[in-house]
């Protein structure tokens, strides 16, 4: 009996939420907007796009090139991580590691202002 | 000067152009070829005059100068050079099947890209270190991705592209399997550190036989050895010609490369024997499979393409033999063989590309009367398939000798039967591109036949190589002592 009379607080506890979330479900439902259905309520909640529509969706070229420049720049990212924790260590026997990095980030520049010139980000052309 | 910098020049080069061509918007982008064809000779002449290889080895063990990097770094930068001559070749066929105003259809980054290539070959040629051997190889495979769907008008260099991706994904994974198993298996990812814990290798042998297996399936993709060749005719056939005579040199040679770098530590090893078996199984069908396809084909680049896979299936051979024979070495006949297998090919993708602009058309039927639309050209041709063939005197002779005198000398008779089987087929499909030129009658109204006195030169050029080499190949036999 006395392990059971541990768990009064547990039994207290979820009486509690179930009670508080019923009012608080029921009120809104008596009271405010929640409880009137409308064809839109209704209908498939897909993340704010429309349910309903063509299964193969054309998306502009755009949408591909901007990612596939945001994955390409985002690695240089992730390769900085490792570099820049042992960097210290590294750069005290010499200065290799720093200027691997800077040739490193010297080609991905010339990527960078390439893609600018052949208008890669401009979106209204 | 460290051999090092050489690539160090030509990835600045091709850098420093693709600047030229994103801010000089009304630039004539033939000039970008013409300055990389010069950048390129100019890194050549740095290669034969001016490396230091006695230098201690530098870049932590990663990097070698050995004879072999050297010659294989050469092998790069002359088909680079060659490719950027025939690119500039073809640029009106490459522009019609591209958008965009004229001059601004892309032709500046297809001058570019085939030097990104070359520096990636000339790392690989390079490279003792599994991380470093595979940077390489991926630098080169995902440049040949973009070239090869270069055509976006064009459905059948669209479909090229596409098969060249999945499948080339397929094979690295398979490869980068491998390497990950040898890694496990010897914690080293240093080729001479591997070799040295292969050699003691006291445990079960099944681990090493099933990495050796991985390890084949993903080169062989990349070599074109049977059964892994199923991508290289439709994407041979695709690809813009240039790029075709790129894959069908520098990727070939760059996978064996590779090939000779991992089979080193391997054939070290216990498993030795399963080694060379496997590689004579390989070269056997490769042989068999690349010439007798060959023989129905109808398209040029398409034979081209077949004749590729029996030339990888002579080269497998060689590596099969595992053992010097008659003072030649396995890994020498193949360099040897890889040397003279670019003449012979860059001189027959020459006359291709020529052709090709002026009818049209890949067929063979194009070829007809070629020698009296042009002797010149037929002749090139005669002497690009004769050398392919194997017919003494020319420069194909001995890369195709070496190899038989190898596998004799292995004492492994079947092979050499296929071999020898197979070098009889290849008579026949290379002789009826001949038979095209000077038997048939050429179309009427066929349209003239115009080049650039460039081309012609390189064309030339290649011709006496062909010729040279074939009468006297000692600038190459010095690879091939054992």
């Amino acid at each position: 009996m006395a392990e059971i009379d541990n768990y009064h607080a547990v039994l207290l506890q979820l009486l509690l939420v179930i009670g508080l979330a019923a009012t608080m479900l029921g009120l809104s439902v008596l009271v405010g907007r929640a409880g009137r259905r409308n064809a839109i309520k209704d209908s498939a909640y897909e993340c704010g796009m429309l349910p309903i529509g063509d299964s193969q969706p054309r998306f502009s070229v755009k949408f591909y090139l901007v990612a596939m420049l945001f994955v390409l720049f985002d690695i240089e990212v992730v390769f900085m991580y490792p570099w820049a924790v042992v960097f210290r260590d590294l750069v005290a026997q010499n200065a290799m590691v720093f200027w691997g990095m800077l040739s490193f980030v010297g080609i991905l520049t010339v990527a960078y202002v390439y893609a600018l010139k052949k208008g890669a980000l401009r979106w209204d052309n | 000067m460290p051999a090092y910098f050489l690539e160090i020049a030509i990835v600045l080069l091709g850098l420093g152009l693709l600047m030229v061509d994103a801010f000089a918007t009304t630039l004539d982008r033939r000039l970008l070829g013409h300055l990389g064809i010069a950048g390129v000779a100019a890194v050549l002449a740095g290669l034969v005059f001016g490396v230091d290889s006695s230098a201690s080895e530098p870049l932590w063990g990663f990097y070698a100068t050995d004879t072999a990097a050297l010659f294989y770094k050469g092998l790069a930068l002359v088909c680079t050079l060659l490719v950027l001559v025939l690119a500039l070749e073809y640029a009106p066929v490459l522009e019609s099947y591209r958008d965009g105003r004229p001059g601004r259809r892309g032709l500046g980054e297809f001058l570019c890209l085939p030097l990104f290539l070359c520096a990636g070959l000339m790392w690989m040629a390079s490279m003792t270190d599994l991380l470093g051997l595979f940077v390489a190889l991926e630098t080169v495979t995902i440049t040949f991705y973009v070239v090869v769907a270069y055509m976006r008008r064009n459905l059948g260099s669209l479909e090229a592209g596409v098969k060249y991706l999945i499948l080339g994904a397929l094979s690295t994974g398979f490869l980068l399997y491998g390497l990950a198993w040898l890694f496990g298996l010897t914690g080293q990812t240093n080729l001479a550190a591997i070799q040295t814990v292969l050699v003691d290798w006291k445990g079960d042998t099944t681990p090493l036989l099933f990495t050796m297996a991985l390890l084949m399936v993903g080169l062989s993709f990349k070599v074109g050895a049977a059964p892994f060749q199923f991508w290289i005719p439709d994407v041979y056939q695709g690809a813009p010609t240039p790029i075709t005579a790129f894959l069908s040199v520098g990727s070939k040679a760059a996978g064996f490369i590779v090939l000779i770098r991992l089979l080193e530590p391997l054939l070290a090893s216990p498993i030795r024997h399963a080694v060379l078996l496997m590689l004579g199984v390989l070269a056997g069908a490769t042989l068999i499979v690349g010439n007798l396809a060959a023989i129905s084909q109808s398209n040029f680049k398409r034979l081209l393409a077949y004749s590729s896979i029996a030339h990888a299936g002579f080269l497998l051979m060689a590596l099969a033999a595992g053992q010097p024979a008659g003072g030649v070495s396995p890994n020498g006949v193949v360099a040897l063989y890889l040397g003279t297998y670019l003449v012979m090919t860059m001189l027959a993708f020459a006359v291709l590309v020529i052709v090709r602009k002026a009818g049209g058309s890949d067929e063979l039927t194009a070829f007809n009367g070629l020698s009296q639309r042009s002797p010149f050209l037929a002749f090139a041709l005669v002497l690009a398939m004769a050398s392919l063939a194997g017919v003494p005197l020319t420069a194909g002779f001995f890369g195709k000798f070496f190899s038989l005198v190898l596998i004799a000398g292995a004492g492994q008779w079947a092979l050499l039967t296929v071999a020898v089987v197979a070098a009889a087929c290849g008579f026949y499909y290379y002789f009826k591109v001949i038979r095209c030129m000077y038997w048939n009658d050429p179309v009427s109204e066929a349209p003239p036949l115009v080049f650039s006195q460039l081309t012609r030169v390189a064309i030339i050029l290649l011709c006496v190589a062909v010729v040279v080499l074939g009468v006297y190949p000692k600038p190459l036999t010095c690879l091939l002592a054992p």
